[in-house]
């Protein structure tokens, strides 16, 4: 997008921002509506939106940008055309969020917050999405799914692969980039087991040079005792015991 | 029980209440236009008053007199209504923004008329972004006929309603989260006092009332005050619409006389266990409730009883584990949840609600020590109490009901540890 593309953008957006200003006896309330009408035109909150949101509520581009920052639905980074944000709290895990989380690991193969290289999906575990009766559940670009399967994860993508899903994708004014992983960045690591008194890292959930947590290795090896967070999930979704998708979650907020 | 017709989710699934010709067939917007055609604003906070009624936002507080702390010194007054609905296990409000928009405008409606508001908003969760466009559909339309905006219903009275969309932060749940939010800030909580009934939104006198509080004000003004405190116990009465879910067969919103027993919710409405499964525990209140067990299966379902259990009613949502819940994972999973959510300004709630994430984690793949079992109390005492909103004081009772009951669970995470110390 060029600086012309984000003027006449501007311009088509007028009416609406106009009206949105009319709405809040100070211009600083309508910081999140701005972000939001223009994340929606062009993917993410580019430079531009930001130097132009701030100006028009009256506030330094640091404090747009810190406000941004604080809320989980606005991306500060390209993101994928199809963003699958999957419910991993409590009623969903007892009813087989895990085995859906685990699906969708398996085909993507990303992670949490991460997108994949083609720039069509980006995949994240979120909290309760107050669908709890109809769990599992996820969204798709903010569009509810009800009643998962791990079944129903292979339709989804590969129906939004073949473009007949029936949800629009999000604009995508820029090509994401494929966020890489390094172990410096992972939470696992920051939070090793070492630092609350455990003598030695490599005792806790670190991660150790193959990039894999401790917890993942001796869960290969069978050594550990697996806890079982298989065990939370309906029994007519689950067959045997699933190990838990290790959490280790990059740079959070930060698109 | 058999003989209760609910009130606040009556139409839901028969008839589309989205549309305001079908809502205002049903007798919807009668009160908004009777109470600022007939009444006096203050005849109405008497009323609610009267009502008993009482926050169904998580607090419990008795919203005739939050509204009653208004200072009277001429400054404009805002009136906020909560739907950000992200307190884990609830989904009443979702349900009432997406299947009845029109009747929670017109109970936003009563109340700005009730406490003088100069203008009103509703806070939406961002990720509601269906229940959004549903809502700016039925405002439009009670635009049009004259029930938003200016000279409402042919009276004196103007005042306009707002939308705002939040966009992802639980801690925007909180009163003044929400405020700072809607006043395009962080959504970071602020000290109180000043509460916002003295300085709100704009620094000014404001209320912050939940989706279902505003519905029931509705149905106060069509069935009377009496009515409404007749109904349950008489110092928390009302209709109560509870979010079950969980290891129920038919999880789902029921509405309920508050002082329902606990296992009639359980066992009657939601259907009961799964075949084969016993019962577990249960948080009566959302995620943010200490757990209740088999013991309190028959309390009545009221503010006043589940706190006396040492719990809280909390949201209303109802989340039932059974016997194979693994309770170490489930609090592993809520722990995260917080500490996800903190917004960091307090060091207590910021540092605890990882560590104790940390501790779980590594409890539940089997690197734990003995000593975390308790460090994991130690750490909520110091969480609760110390922070500055109730983010931190919610993070701590799930945690400790549970490793205080099943100890063996969490300590199960120690046991290779401590084999290897000898
Ligand atoms: C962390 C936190 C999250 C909250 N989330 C919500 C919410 O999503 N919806 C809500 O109505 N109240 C929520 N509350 C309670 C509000 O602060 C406030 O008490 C409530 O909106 C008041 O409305 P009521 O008096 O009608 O219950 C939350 C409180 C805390 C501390
Ligand atoms: S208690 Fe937690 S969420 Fe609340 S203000 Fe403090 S850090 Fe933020
Ligand atoms: S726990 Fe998944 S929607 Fe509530």
């Amino acid at each position: 997008m060029t600086s012309s593309d984000f003027e006449t953008l501007k311009t088509e957006l007028e009416p609406q921002i106009d009206a949105i200003l009319a709405q809040y006896p100070q211009e600083r309330s309508a910081l999140l509506p701005l972000v939001h009408l223009f994340q929606e035109r062009l993917g993410f909150v580019t430079p531009e939106a930001v130097e132009y949101i701030s100006e028009v509520c009256d506030v330094t581009r640091a404090q747009c940008q810190s406000t941004i920052s604080f809320y989980t639905l606005f991306y500060r980074r390209p993101i994928g055309k199809y963003n699958l944000q999957v419910c991993r709290n409590l009623s969903c895990s007892l009813r087989g969020a895990r085995q859906i989380m685990e699906r969708f690991r398996e085909r993507l193969g990303i992670d949490h917050l991460e997108t994949t290289a083609d720039g069509l999906f980006t995949y994240e575990e979120v909290e309760c999405l107050a669908a709890c009766d109809r769990a599992p559940c996820m969204q798709v670009n903010l569009n509810f799914v009800y009643d998962m399967t791990p079944e129903m994860v292979d339709e989804i993508l590969d129906s939004i692969i073949a473009g007949t899903y029936p949800v629009a994708p999000l604009a995508q004014s820029e090509q994401p980039e494929r966020k890489v992983r390094g172990p410096e960045w992972s939470r696992a690591s920051r939070k090793s087991a070492g630092a609350v008194g455990v003598p030695n890292a490599n005792n806790g959930g670190g991660i150790d040079q193959t990039g894999r947590t401790i917890a993942e290795r001796f869960r290969k090896f069978g050594i550990m005792p697996i806890s079982s967070p298989g065990r939370m999930a309906d029994p007519e979704l689950v067959e045997g015991m699933v190990p838990a998708p290790h959490d280790d979650t990059v740079m959070e907020h930060n698109y | 029980m058999a003989s209760y017709e609910p009130v606040l989710t009556k139409g839901i699934g028969e008839a589309d209440l989205t549309d305001i010709g079908v809502y205002r067939s049903r007798g919807g917007y009668e009160q908004l236009r009777r109470a600022v055609r007939e009444m006096e604003p203050d005849a109405i906070v008497g009323m609610v008053m009267k009502s008993n009624l009482r926050g169904r936002g998580g607090a419990g507080f008795p919203t005739g007199r939050k509204w009653s702390f208004l200072p009277k010194d001429g400054r404009p007054r805002y009136l906020v209504c909560n739907c950000d609905e992200a307190e884990p296990g609830t989904f009443k409000d979702r349900m009432l923004l997406e299947q009845t928009p029109h009747q929670i405008i017109e109970g936003i409606m009563i109340s700005a008329y009730a406490i003088k508001a100069a203008r009103a908003f509703i806070y939406i969760r961002g990720e509601m972004r269906q229940g959004y466009e549903i809502f700016m559909r039925a405002l439009e339309q009670a635009r049009a006929a004259n029930l938003v905006g200016e000279k409402i219903c042919g009276s004196d009275w103007s005042c306009e309603l707002v939308a705002h969309r939040g966009a992802g932060a639980y801690i925007c749940g909180e009163e003044t989260g929400l405020l700072n939010s809607l006043e395009g800030k962080r959504g970071e909580p602020r000290l109180k006092p000043p509460f916002p009934a003295n300085s709100g939104l704009y620094n000014m006198p404001t209320v912050v009332n939940n989706v279902e509080t505003l519905v029931c004000v509705v149905h106060i003004m069509q069935r009377g005050e009496e009515w409404f405190a007749s109904i349950g116990p008489v110092k928390s009465p009302g209709p109560k619409i509870v979010s079950i879910s969980g290891h129920v067969r038919k999880p789902g919103n029921y509405e309920v006389p508050l002082g329902t027993p606990i296992r009639e919710l359980v066992y009657e409405l939601a259907g009961g266990l799964f075949e084969g499964r016993t019962f577990k525990a249960l948080q009566p209140g959302g995620g943010s409730s200490a757990c209740l067990f088999e013991e309190h299966l028959d309390l009545p379902y009221d503010f006043d009883s589940i706190a006396a259990a040492g719990s809280m009613l909390g949201s209303g949502a109802m989340v039932v584990m059974d016997d194979t819940t693994d309770m170490l994972d489930a609090a592993w999973v809520l722990q995260r949840f917080y500490a996800h959510e903190s917004c960091g300004q307090c060091t207590p709630c910021r540092e605890g609600t990882h560590w104790s994430e940390a501790m779980l984690e590594r409890l539940l793949h089997g690197h734990g020590r003995e000593v975390d079992v308790s460090l994991l109390g130690t750490v909520g005492d110091k969480i609760a109490g110390h922070s500055l909103c109730a983010l931190g004081d919610a993070s701590v009772p799930f945690l400790q009901s549970v490793v205080k009951r099943f100890p063996e669970e969490f300590l199960r995470g120690a046991e290779r540890v401590a084999a290897i110390q000898v």
